[in-house]
């Protein structure tokens, strides 16, 4: 019956050894988005188990004045965790699983562009989230903070291997982050059903879409760093060792161009899933759509220009300071565009009070708040008092909890019907909804005034001030109403998913397409697409006599999926070298003694990029013998290809060689740390494009193009090979020829 | 000088900037009549001439390097794209320079060219240089707008190719402005020890508190900040043409 599950299947399935193997590998090795989805959502789902208890250990031990219950070192040791698990671990595969579970039947696709990217990228997940947790047991939790400042980071100050842990546990997420982002821009731009085109796109969707790319500037530049902080760690550089040259300020700059951003990639799913409920609740569409979708656009640029409202108490000097108080009130314009527009949707509808609209409501009253203390903070005078009060912790929590769980928690009775089948208990959720918004609001509120009064943050304990002790109380009780929430939450969904109302096709009486096939969906999502021509599409099949005004043209454009993924990936790459080659600058400039730029041989250095250059060309002249089906030639070109970019490589061999030969390695100074991780890097990228073309000389061995293929993937390979060499212009030009013209 | 003399005394009345704009508006209506957008045109020589003979053309003149660089962005992106709005509808250029790979060097080439040390330092001394750039950079910026801001819609770029355009742009714009801030050492060695031609450079120093490290440090963060926020105002005005274009969409993914 409507594909819901009953209590007694589940216990078949989980008793029975042949149906419990056939789910495990059914579940384990899926790659169908919607699954995929849900998993990632259970992952979130038990971190955010673990991240709560984190914080209600460091509230226990806040509670009190001059409280002994953890350790100081413990303690530092569960603020970190706490952060990066709440910030990796829950909010982003939490909204990544709707994102997953909604975006491709938003649309009208059969599933996301590449399902087995998506498969590696949710694996990820849990990967890194045990890689982070393990370091607990591998000799010591990372006790540094979320932001992991250099140079406590570094070894002569963190000499356990936590950092190790959570630096790799990060790049891990991150790749699974931007494999994620990878491929939700090629679904929306080349998955997207009949009639649906880029216009047409329901905001949840479009929000998604334009956070990817948010997600691919933002995320490479956060791994690059993380390299530099392992390079240091298990190499011995000095990228962020003030003491042999490095910068402590540099992993600052390189945290929060990827920490602001971070911010909005994890609040506009948020914004989405608000997008989508409160025009179904309020039964009138969302008001000046254009407006809201425009500014979006205008969040993703201004985030990557504001990250040094973070640095205000890092001293950068008047002239920065007013640039970035400036870009960061700024950027509280097209938030309060959105804000405007999601109460004038409201204003003048007939307003559903169900759950998920409770959440919107409580989000909307709350998220204002915090946006009205981020504009606090964008002032540096304000700052500079504030920043490491309590008052910054309530601030951010008010965002990430205040707006981006509250969203969530609407989120979920609204697509759990989708999901499962089955409505959630409305009178459970109230419970829930009222338990959250009275403790969130008891333990985040008084933060703000605690910080006022001087209470600084990342402190195990303090002494009894008057006023401090009832405040902290307070704020801890607060916890456990929020805790008492999460259980009802959990036992909501448990009960819901066997017990609960069935709940039909669309229960809600909501417009878009996820809502046009069955709940849940069938394997391939749709059996019958049904005609769209303007924003809602089911209204308009509601309402023949009066539909929406058609949007634009009903003709859609879907580009060739593999190209666009490989140049969505290549606009990431672009993020992660322009980072190394600019901290290479940034060395370059402050010349130290020992091996310099003036002792590489480029001569020989230019005779081996000829190789490389000259490789795009023999590619190009494979793809055109492919074209033409000229299997040997094809073959031949290709083999040049291959054997032009191993001779680059033997060459950089060499240099290396000599290099250490001669005693230089990455850890003698500056110049040779960021030589050796540039050129490194690139070397490596290299290796892999060389791996992915022996491959397809493999296939073409094979006849695996022999017949009426497409050459696309070909193509994209292609692309990366190309870019590869791209870059190597780029270095050869910093690292070889500009010293040559001081 | 005190500031308030400078401010009243130092505009350069240069003959033949007057003379070139005078001719340039009696050509334009000559050319175009009532069919063009004469306001626009208004405007663009009214930035021009601020560009050129207010007394920020007197401090980017070898003081401020800063000032330089609102000179710059004034003669890249505010005048030619006033030129080319002020065109009439029926105006319509056919010559390979109008490629769009082309604008965009252009564009970001502009920039960069611009700031090699040699170059800065020559256009801030010689006049020659200095009238060379100005015409190059009029000339740029009007191949970069071209793509945008042409008379007819078919020369335009489409709106999602055009975000494309101007987002790259602006991150290649941001690079360098990054560079400016970040780099220790000076860009443009002229205005590290200004020739205090005017009597002006204690009141820079002392009275505006600009020492030379700051004076490049708010050069670099004029090139990234305000720059990137006139091709984000831009990228928003695509989005607005997309929204209302009937026609049917155009993706350049």
């Amino acid at each position: 019956m409507n594909g819901t599950t009953t209590i007694e299947e589940f216990k078949e399935a989980v008793l029975d050894p042949a149906k419990r193997r056939h789910y495990q590998l059914a579940w384990l090795s899926t790659v169908d988005h919607k699954r995929i989805g849900v998993l990632y959502m259970l992952t979130g789902l038990v971190f955010f188990i673990v991240g709560g208890v984190e914080a209600l250990f460091i509230r226990l031990q806040l509670a009190v004045p001059n409280n002994h219950l953890l350790h100081p070192d413990t303690f530092n040791k569960l603020f970190t965790l706490h952060g990066t698990t709440m910030i990796f671990l829950v909010a982003m595969p939490l909204l990544f699983g709707f994102v997953n579970y909604v975006l491709p039947l938003q649309i009208g696709a059969r599933d996301m562009a590449f399902p087995r990217l998506n498969a590696f990228g949710f694996w990820c997940q849990p990967f890194g989230g045990i890689l982070l947790h393990f370091s607990i047991l591998a000799g010591g939790a990372p006790a540094v903070g979320w932001f992991s400042y250099a140079p406590l980071s570094e070894t002569p100050y963190s000499s356990t291997p936590g950092i190790d842990y959570w630096a790799i546990a990060i790049f891990v997420l991150g790749l699974g982050t931007i494999s994620f982002a990878v491929n939700t821009i090629t679904t929306v731009i080349s998955c997207r059903g009949p009639g649906m085109t880029m216009r047409r796109l329901p905001l949840f969707t479009w929000m998604n879409f334009i956070n990817s790319f948010l997600i691919l500037i933002a995320l490479p530049v956060l791994n690059a760093g993380l390299a530099m902080l392992l390079i240091d760690r298990q190499l011995e550089g000095h990228f962020f060792l003030p003491f042999r040259g490095g910068s402590a300020v540099l992993w600052q700059h390189i945290f929060w161009a990827f920490g602001h951003p971070e911010v909005y990639i994890v609040v506009l799913p948020a914004f989405g899933m608000i997008s989508e409920m409160i025009p179904v609740f309020s039964r009138k569409p969302i008001f000046g759509y254009e407006f809201v979708a425009a500014s979006t656009v205008a969040i993703v640029v201004l985030s990557s220009l504001v990250w040094g409202h973070h640095m205000f108490t890092v001293g950068m000097g008047r002239p920065m300071d007013l640039f970035f108080i400036i870009t960061s009130m700024l950027i509280a314009i097209p938030t309060g565009v959105k804000v405007l527009n999601w109460s004038a949707t409201m204003f003048g509808g007939r307003v559903r009070f169900d759950v998920p609209m409770l959440f919107c409501i409580a989000f909307l009253i709350q998220f204002t708040f915090a946006g009205l203390t981020g504009v606090s903070h964008a002032s540096a005078a304000l700052d500079w008092q504030t920043k490491n009060s309590y008052y910054l912790v309530a601030h951010f929590h008010f965002v990430f909890v205040g707006a981006i769980v509250f969203a969530m928690l609407g989120a979920l009775p609204y697509w759990f019907p989708k999901m499962s089948g089955r409505m959630m208990s409305e009178s459970l959720g109230r419970w829930t909804f009222w338990l959250w918004v009275i403790g969130f609001n008891m333990t985040f509120i008084i933060q703000h005034v605690l910080g006022l009064y001087g209470m600084p943050r990342r402190i195990f304990t303090y002494p009894d001030i008057p006023g401090w002790g009832w405040m902290n109380m307070l704020s801890t009780i607060g916890v456990f109403f929020m805790g008492a929430g999460s259980l009802v939450l959990l036992w909501n969904i448990a009960h819901s998913f066997f017990r609960g109302r069935v709940a039909g096709d669309n229960p809600w009486n909501a417009w878009t397409l996820e809502w046009a096939t069955t709940s849940p969906p069938p394997h391939e999502n749709f059996v019958a697409l049904p005609p769209i021509h303007s924003r809602r599409p089911l209204w308009d099949i509601a309402n023949p006599d009066r539909p929406d005004p058609v949007v634009g043209d009903d003709q859609v454009i879907l580009p060739d999926h593999n190209k666009t993924g490989i140049l969505a990936f290549i606009f990431s790459e672009v993020g992660f070298f322009g980072t190394l080659i600019l901290a290479y600058l940034y060395f370059y400039a402050h010349p130290q003694a020992g091996p310099g730029p003036k002792g590489l041989d480029v001569p020989r250095t230019l005779i081996f990029s000829v190789c490389l250059f000259a490789s795009s060309f023999t590619f190009w002249r494979s793809e055109v013998a492919l074209t033409k089906q000229r299997r040997g030639s094809m073959l031949g070109w290709l083999g040049l290809t291959i054997a032009l970019g191993g001779v680059f490589l033997l060459g950089q061999v060499n240099e290396y060689w000599k290099l250490f030969q001669t005693g230089v390695d990455l850890s003698t100074n500056m110049f040779s740390t960021t030589f050796f991780t540039l050129t490194g890097f690139h070397g490596l990228h290299v290796l892999i494009g060389l791996i992915v073309l022996l491959i397809f000389l493999w296939l073409a061995w094979e006849g695996d193009f022999a017949s009426s293929r497409p050459g696309s993937a070909f193509k994209a390979a292609g692309y990366y090979w190309h870019f590869v060499d791209v870059v190597w212009v780029f270095v050869l030009l910093t690292v070889y020829i500009l010293p040559l013209m001081r | 000088m005190t500031t308030y003399q400078f401010f009243t005394t130092a505009w350069t009345w240069n003959s033949i900037v007057l003379l070139l704009s005078a001719v340039a508006v009696l050509g334009y209506f000559f050319t175009f009549g009532k069919r063009g957008r004469p306001l626009y045109f208004v405007g663009a020589v009214v930035v021009f001439l601020f560009a050129l003979i207010s007394p920020f053309s007197a401090l980017a003149n070898g003081y401020l390097f800063s000032a330089h660089m609102v000179q710059h962005i004034l003669l890249v992106l505010i005048v030619p794209a006033l030129l080319v709005l002020s065109l009439p509808q029926s105006f319509s250029l056919r010559s390979p320079s109008t490629h769009p790979l082309i604008g965009w060097i252009a564009g970001v080439g502009a920039m960069w060219l611009w700031h090699a040390p040699t170059l800065c330092n020559a256009a801030a001394t010689s006049r020659t240089v200095s009238a060379i750039q100005t015409t190059s950079l009029l000339i740029m910026g009007t191949l970069f707008w071209w793509q945008l801001l042409a008379p007819r819609e078919e020369q335009r770029l489409s709106p999602l190719a055009g975000i494309i355009y101007l987002f790259t742009a602006c991150t290649a714009c941001s690079v360098l402005g990054i560079i400016l801030t970040f780099a220790p050492v000076s860009i443009c060695p002229v205005y590290q020890h200004p020739v205090d031609r005017l009597g002006m450079l204690s009141t820079i120093r002392g009275d505006w508190g600009l020492t030379s490290d700051r004076d490049q440090q708010i050069g670099g963060l004029l090139m990234w900040v305000p720059m990137c926020a006139i091709y984000a105002t831009a990228i928003l005005a695509q989005l607005a043409r997309w929204h209302s274009s009937p026609q049917p969409e155009q993706s350049n993914a």
